[in-house]
């Protein structure tokens, strides 16, 4: 008591609140109600009504697996959808990656312009939303009148029908996948950041032993760029699991919901815009229920993939944590 | 933050090296470095133009009556402008209503999720108290959680409680501090001095002063980042406004657009019209804060 009362002697004079682990807890206790009244209720919530089933009275009766049961053995919109969803997330998020490497290397050289290019580039991706949605609907309307087929007559290519095809309901998926290339920069700003973090010695010492470009790139950039690729990866996989806005506005016929906001034949429709349908347009909520959890598995299995494979293919894969 | 911007670069690098090579080789090295450089050049201006196209061509699309706008072949600038395009959206079709009420939910989201995420930020950084690492472990996780798995049992209580299409279920939750910024935050304060904080404290500054009157005035470059991404977020959300907003009245701007129909002909022009006027916004603020936006999204990489 004697020795470390010279130490603590201001503690018995404060007050409880005072000491800092009850500040601390103090002031993140905004963030922990939040997460307590927004994120873990609802979600144990969530699971009980993915559990259960309503009927037109409202009543509602416990079902157990039920609803899972159904959507992944017998639903055949699902089945589309859960098709749709590996082409569209397996392109998109190969747009999102190797465009945006590619990218941020052309840009990684200082050279005069380059903050221009940069701008242009990174700029779009930030309009992302209904508005772009909607413009690019009209960039890949069918006919001779929309860009893209403008575009393409330049090479002598007959104006595609992209979201109205019976025939081929996959091209609207197709461009689904397309707009994507314009909302590459949010990617290739981080990989920028990323490349300028990697010590210039290491290129100097690589250039000395006589390294090409190529090896350059794939023996020193990939394995010091793997931590920045593997969180591009996995957050470019979640945004691309949740496509909402770009399907909704594509299926969308005339400017109003009507129609089916799923596409002609189901080719557009996503997790997200499905949930949508079940839950909100026919109140079907436990269904709409057990549809988030399976889409929050898929993110799951998708992000452990990714990990996984950063695991097993990055030799260096300690080296990198500074 | 700052210091992974300002990391020496290739150039400073090369400068160092001593030997110089022979004049041929220097030569040969240069002319490859300024065929390098056109290639690059030219692969960005290329790519660049892809990029601009749609825009341009909203932008033209967006000037133009029904007529001009399906004219084959297509006509880059539109003769006449037809002006009246914006004016007639922004008056007849009520999105100067619906921009109102996208305005003022992104400018309370901009203010909310700075104080409350920069609170909460304070206490992951600058205190000690068990769990704080698994806690904070929590936080980033939580940037997992797809929201919609929240909205279904989230609309159900809100209908419960009579809340639908009222502002609240938008309003309420950014009260809580959203979890990147919270991280962004976070980020930047563990990178300022302690030293000042305590020299704070024993002049008898409280913790809560020390963050607003030490802490948050030497944050202006986060801030501005959490402030333009929050804009943009809050500006662009529709999920949310879909599910919960389901009244005329009470329309944002991007349910003015999904919603969009013509009650006067020809709609498409309009449509293009108000895409432009709701484009705008993001740019202008992008250009605003860019010096820090390009830095800010660095952080998300310094994990």
């Amino acid at each position: 008591m004697t020795m470390v009362s010279a130490e603590q002697r201001p503690r018995p004079k404060r007050r409880w609140w005072r000491r800092e682990g009850v500040q601390g807890y103090l002031y993140i206790s905004p963030w922990l109600l939040g997460f307590l009244m927004f994120g873990v209720a609802p979600l144990i919530a969530a699971f009980l009504t993915s559990l259960s089933k309503a009927n037109v009275f409202r009543t509602i009766r416990f079902v157990g697996m039920d609803n899972y049961e159904k959507i992944l053995t017998d639903d055949p919109v699902f089945a589309t959808i859960a098709g749709n969803m590996l082409i569209y997330v397996i392109g998109s998020t190969v747009i999102s990656i190797g465009l945006g490497l590619a990218l941020a290397l052309l840009l990684y050289k200082d050279f005069r312009g380059n903050h221009v290019f940069r701008t242009l580039i990174y700029v779009p991706s930030l309009l992302v939303g209904i508005a772009t949605a909607y413009l690019f609907k009209q960039v890949f309307r069918g006919g001779e009148v929309g860009l893209a087929n403008m575009f393409l007559s330049i090479f002598g290519t007959e104006p595609v029908n992209w979201l109205g095809d019976s025939e081929k309901p996959w091209l609207a998926l197709v461009a689904l996948i397309l707009v994507n290339v314009w909302f590459a920069g949010g990617t290739m700003l981080i990989f920028l950041a990323g490349l300028k973090g990697i010590p210039a010695s290491y290129f100097e010492a690589a250039r000395v032993d006589g390294a090409g470009p190529w090896q350059m790139f794939r023996k020193v950039t990939l394995p010091l760029l793997s931590p920045v690729i593997v969180f591009n990866t996995v957050m470019a996989l979640i945004g691309h699991i949740q496509v909402f806005e770009t399907p909704l506005a594509f299926a969308n016929s005339g400017g109003v919901a009507t129609g089916n906001p799923l596409g002609y034949e189901n080719s557009l429709g996503t997790f997200v815009t499905y949930l949508y349908v079940k839950g909100f347009v026919y109140q079907d909520m436990g269904y709409a229920s057990a549809l988030a959890f399976i889409m929050f598995a898929a993110t799951l299995v998708l992000t452990g993939l990714v990990l996984w494979l950063a695991r097993r293919f990055t030799a260096y894969g300690d080296a990198d944590q500074n | 933050m700052q210091d992974v911007l300002d990391k020496p670069r290739r150039g400073d690098a090369l400068s160092a090296v001593p030997a110089e090579p022979p004049v041929t080789v220097r030569r040969r090295r240069n002319n490859r470095a300024r065929w390098e450089l056109t290639a690059r050049i030219t692969a960005l201006s290329m790519f660049c133009l892809l990029l601009l196209f749609p825009f341009v061509w909203l932008v033209s699309q967006s000037l133009k009556d029904t007529n001009q706008y399906f004219a084959v072949p297509f006509e880059w600038i539109p003769s006449p402008f037809r002006w009246e395009n914006f004016t007639d959206v922004i008056f007849k079709y009520e999105f100067l209503h619906y921009i109102g009420n996208s305005l003022w939910l992104a400018l309370y989201a901009v203010v909310v999720n700075i104080l409350a995420s920069s609170f909460v930020a304070y206490g992951f950084s600058r205190f000690r108290f068990p769990g704080r690492n698994a806690l904070f472990m929590v936080v980033l996780a939580t940037m997992m959680l797809p929201g919609q798995v929240m909205t279904i049992s989230l609309y159900r209580f809100y209908r419960e409680i009579g809340w639908i299409d009222t502002f609240y279920p938008l309003l309420i939750p950014k009260l809580f501090g959203a979890a990147f910024e919270i991280f962004l935050f976070r980020q930047f304060f563990l990178s300022l001095p302690r030293e000042i904080d305590e020299a704070a404290r024993i002049d008898g500054c409280g913790t809560l002063r020390t963050w607003w009157h030490i802490i948050l005035p030497q944050s202006k470059p986060v801030i501005i980042v959490v402030a333009v991404f929050t804009f943009l977020g809050s500006w662009r959300e529709l999920f949310g406004p879909l599910i919960y907003l389901t009244g005329e009245e009470n329309r944002t701007l991007p349910l003015g657009l999904l919603y969009f129909t013509s009650p006067f002909g020809s709609s498409l022009p309009m449509l293009m019209a108000a895409i432009v006027i709701s484009l705008i916004p993001p740019v202008v603020l992008y250009a605003l804060g860019q010096k820090y936006i390009d830095k800010g999204v660095a952080i998300a990489e310094i994990k």
